[in-house]
């Protein structure tokens, strides 16, 4: 891709400080989205060291107070986050839809946000599949397993599993209510997003044969057993978001171009007008 | 300019290849709106999800032969680890290739790998669970990833990829984690037994959830070709990657590229 010194000229709507692609414009999202989905899981890391040793025994009353309450706490704000998160997209949407003209800057910003939005999946996933399952394979391997509310999980499956859906449907219903050229619900369900989604609810339902597999095949923690394996075959399908990747740099090139001709339009007018 | 004096880049366009001079135009075209932050935003925010999904392929797959040096074995460990860990740099490798000709996907993929499992072993396995980091280092497989993304720029062919690559990524990832391996094969005497350091290390430090009856290494009998089993282990292991490394151009392909502009119709 080439610079553009062109794109910042006159192209402001006016409302904004910044252009969409400056960092503190459309690029803004990025930096605050970023920030709220990486505090929960610092929080979350903190609770851990301090709390771990809690955690050995699930009839110990340590155990309840401080893994059991946040078991409970997270499943609340997961449905708290889904509900305020969603609801906001979809009222704003609803009233972004009503506005005849959609400016070329303001097209621009919006495949940022979106692209914002896509960023938060993908570090979610890397939370789902990096970063807990990295603690989880040190807890197991080496300690104990002797129910599903072990505290890895308490983190992993109840938390961070729950939040790669909250966060792909969210994806899914910015680029649905703001980018509607691309992915309108009139055109239908696009592939990318049923991929995105699916991986992390699959993912999360995978918990169960996990569990069972435990209970009937390997009490111990071998990583590489077949019961494990769906844990990855479902995570491919999180490939789709290299899909909205590739389709949004696509519109970009066509809403540039677009943005070239009526320039050149407004040009041609104007040498028009002087001759 | 006329036809002949035209030189070929390879890339299609169409049905016709784009001349140099037509490539360059089209690098050098400025647009509204596109500059470096969408390629900068993008390499930095898909390391979460490549390096992610790398790790889980390979420590789901083949994470016991990648956690432990006790488990890292002339048998087994060459045999999965480096089939398991191509896949995603296979379906990166075609998606970098096909967007950009960026031969770059696989050791893209290594790095962003490395990444993942360095802070996670750093964190939790020797941060809270204290273990040493020489008994639970993470592997490499960046050399691996530069040499064949090397074949695929050479060859600019999958399929010579996956036959070349495949057997070059597998000597590369095993070399060069067997360099670091190396030190802990050296024998010693334990409690009147003779093993190697890194069995030492296992009993050393106890792991409850895997006993010593769980530990696959050496299982089966193809020990007993003395002093060949390495190597039919690592050719096994390359035949492995080969048909890992087109599990990984599915991915890229179907899952990854094929969506774009792709809907599922609602009634």
């Amino acid at each position: 891709m080439s610079t553009a010194p062109v794109a910042r000229t006159g192209l402001r709507t006016g409302v904004r400080a910044y252009g969409p692609t400056d960092w503190l414009g459309g690029w803004r999202a990025l930096f605050i989205g970023s920030a709220l989905m990486t505090l929960p899981f610092v929080g979350l890391t903190i609770w851990s060291f301090m709390w771990w040793t809690a955690g050995f025994d699930k009839t110990h009353p340590d155990f309840t107070t401080y893994w059991y309450r946040l078991f409970q706490a997270e499943i609340v704000a997961v449905f708290a986050i889904a509900a305020v998160w969603w609801g906001w997209l979809i009222r704003s949407g609803r009233a972004l839809a009503k506005q005849a003209v959609v400016t070329t800057a303001e097209k621009v910003r919006r495949v940022a946000v979106f692209w914002a939005y896509i960023a938060l999946s993908s570090m979610i996933l890397y939370w789902m599949a990096g970063y807990w399952p990295n603690w989880d394979g040190a807890w197991h391997q080496t300690l104990v397993r002797d129910t599903a509310l072990t505290p890895p999980h308490i983190t992993m499956f109840y938390f961070t599993f729950p939040m790669g859906i909250v966060t792909s449907v969210a994806t899914y219903i910015y680029g649905a209510t703001r980018l509607p050229e691309l992915y309108s619900l009139r055109k239908g369900v696009h592939w990318a997003f049923f991929l995105l989604i699916i991986a992390s609810v699959l993912e999360t339902m995978q918990v169960a044969f996990n569990e069972f597999g435990h209970a009937w095949l390997v009490v111990e923690e071998i990583f590489a057993v077949p019961y494990h394996w769906p844990f990855v075959t479902y995570g491919w399908l999180a490939g789709g978001i290299f899909a909205l990747w590739g389709e949004t740099v696509l519109y970009l090139f066509r809403v540039a171009k677009e943005h070239a001709q009526l320039q050149g339009g407004e040009v041609a007018a104007q040498e028009r007008y002087a001759a | 300019m006329t036809v002949t004096t035209e030189r070929h880049t390879g890339l299609l366009v169409g049905e016709r290849t784009m001349s140099t001079e037509e490539l360059r135009a089209l690098l050098t075209q400025k647009y509204a709106f596109i500059d470096r932050k969408w390629d900068l935003v993008f390499w930095v925010t898909a390391t979460f999800v490549v390096g992610a999904a790398c790790f889980i392929t390979y420590i789901l797959f083949a994470g016991d032969w990648d956690f432990w040096t006790d488990w890292k074995d002339r048998l087994w460990w060459p045999t999965v680890f480096p089939a398991s860990a191509i896949i995603i740099a296979s379906a990166l490798q075609y998606i970098q290739w096909r967007a950009w000709r960026f031969p770059t996907g696989a050791t893209y993929t290594a790095v962003c790998a490395w990444l993942v499992v360095y802070i996670g072993r750093a964190l939790w396995w020797t941060g809270m669970h204290d273990y040493p980091f020489n008994f639970i280092w993470p592997q490499t497989l960046v050399l691996g990833g530069i040499l064949m993304d090397m074949v695929l720029l050479l060859t600019r062919s999958y399929i010579l990829t996956s036959l070349i690559g495949a057997l070059v990524w597998e000597l590369a990832v095993w070399g060069t984690n067997y360099i670091m391996l190396w030190p802990f094969l050296q024998p010693t005497e334990w409690m009147g037994h003779i093993m190697t350091l890194a069995d030492v290390q296992g009993n050393a430090f106890i792991r409850t959830a895997t006993p010593e009856y769980l530990r696959i290494v050496e299982v089966a009998s193809l020990r007993t070709f003395v002093g060949e089993t390495q190597y039919v282990s690592i050719l096994f292991g390359a035949t492995l990657c080969f048909l890992a490394y087109w599990v990984g151009q599915f991915i890229g392909r179907y899952l990854a590229v094929w969506p774009i502009g792709k809907f599922i119709k609602t009634p």
